[in-house]
């Protein structure tokens, strides 16, 4: 690839971080793209070039924490052991440990997607298409292991799992939760529902 | 619990005939939640000003700050009016159902309903309540105290009708249906369903939460 091509990268990256400190620190809504541009060094007409809006920018960001955090779940997901409900609530737990190192920047994602003048750019909260997959993949293997009732419905129990998953934040949002009351919380839900599913 | 609406002067406050001044005062205050439902509903929150409100009010900023404290109140306000129209047809859905499924439908269809109607107002408050102020999120803490009593209320009575277990966990129980309740809001927003749909989803969501508190 060319010089071109290579400094275009490096103008996207120093973008991407500098917007990502730049949102966990001030808010979404309070940071313009002219601070990020400042932040990291680059011109404003330079992240216009590279990014159509700021949502594209937010939705950009997130893309690569999930890539990181994904990373993260391939090395540990071999590794899981006990029954579906131990195994769902360490995925989740990983989730919040991953999601409140950076909270307020996740708490603008949220918000953001759900604005109602939102640039189509941004990624609907709740598309984790990685994290759906986790789930589904953990409940066949628990009905397979015989530890799930073989005619759950996996995609309602996901739909349920991801909505108290999701919902949890909120306690991150107005109290300032840690990880692990948010986990313990997420445990005490998966154990309750999980009464349902076994055999 | 009464549901008090903030939008309505207490009658003890009120003299029977308004004063001119007090009609003026009410007018104003009416405008300026009618301006301002209306760009919170095309703009959101963030993107709709208290200058913008003012302007589509066809008043000065000054006028709109003798009514309102700040754009959160204003907001606030809208959210609360709204709540009192559809809380006391929940309560009523609550209170007749048979059973815990008919009860907990019966009362999220008329939020779906009422919701749906109105999406972007919608999306405007769930936006907001991610990262709002401490006071605000106290507000509608106390809203929603109301909406969680009426949910504790129908499956209390199913326990009682022996439905489910008699030592269910009923508070985790209706933390869990509210989740699930409010994230299917985003199915009618990024993926334009129905309400029927969205009950349909809920019914069956409703089915696998309480499998394992049944009696």
């Amino acid at each position: 690839m060319g010089v071109r091509h290579d400094q275009k990268q490096a103008t996207r990256e120093k973008v991407l971080e500098a917007a990502r400190d730049l949102f966990n620190e001030t808010g979404y809504e309070e940071t313009t793209i002219r601070a990020i541009a400042e932040r990291a060094g680059v011109s404003v007409g330079s992240v216009f070039t590279t990014f159509a809006s700021k949502a594209e920018v937010l939705s950009h960001v997130m893309d690569r924490r999930l890539g990181e955090l994904y990373a993260e779940f391939d090395r540990v997901v071999p590794f899981l052991r006990g029954s579906t409900a131990d195994r769902l609530g360490s995925i989740f737990a990983i989730h919040y440990e991953f999601e409140t190192r950076r909270v307020k920047l996740f708490l603008a994602h949220i918000a953001a997607s759900y604005s109602p003048s939102q640039d189509p750019g941004l990624t609907p909260y709740g598309r984790n298409l990685r994290l759906t997959e986790m789930l589904r993949e953990t409940l066949l293997d628990g009905i397979e292991r015989g530890d799930v009732r073989p005619d759950l419905d996996p995609q309602t129990a996901i739909d349920v799992l991801k909505a108290a998953y999701a919902w949890n934040y909120r306690m991150a949002a107005c109290g300032q939760a840690s990880a692990t009351e948010l986990s313990a919380m997420m445990d005490r839900q998966i154990q309750f529902i999980a009464q349902g599913w076994r055999l | 619990m009464s549901f008090v609406s903030l939008n309505i002067e207490s009658p003890t406050e009120t003299p029977v005939k308004l004063t001119r001044r007090a009609l003026a005062k009410q007018r104003t205050r009416e405008r300026v939640l009618s301006a301002a439902r209306r760009l919170f509903t095309e703009r959101g929150y963030e993107g709709a000003t208290i200058r913008d409100i003012a302007q589509a009010a066809g008043m000065s900023t000054g006028a709109v700050f003798a009514s309102f404290a700040d754009k959160n109140e204003l907001f606030d306000e809208i959210l609360t009016a709204d709540y009192e129209v559809i809380y006391a047809q929940m309560k009523q859905a609550g209170a007749n159902a048979a059973t815990i499924e008919e009860g907990v439908i019966g009362m999220f269809a008329v939020a779906y309903g009422f919701h749906v109607e109105q999406l972007p107002l919608l999306q405007a408050s769930i936006a907001v309540s991610w990262t709002r102020s401490e006071p605000a999120e106290r507000r509608n803490r106390g809203h929603l105290k109301h909406i969680f009593a009426l949910l504790n209320g129908v499956l209390t009575r199913g326990v009682d009708r022996g439905e489910l277990k008699s030592d269910a966990d009923v508070k985790l129980l209706a933390e869990i249906i509210w989740d699930v309740y409010v994230a299917n809001y985003r199915r009618a927003i990024f993926d334009a369903w129905s309400v029927e749909a969205l009950l349909s989803r809920l019914s069956d969501q409703l089915k696998v939460i309480l499998a394992g508190a049944r009696a």
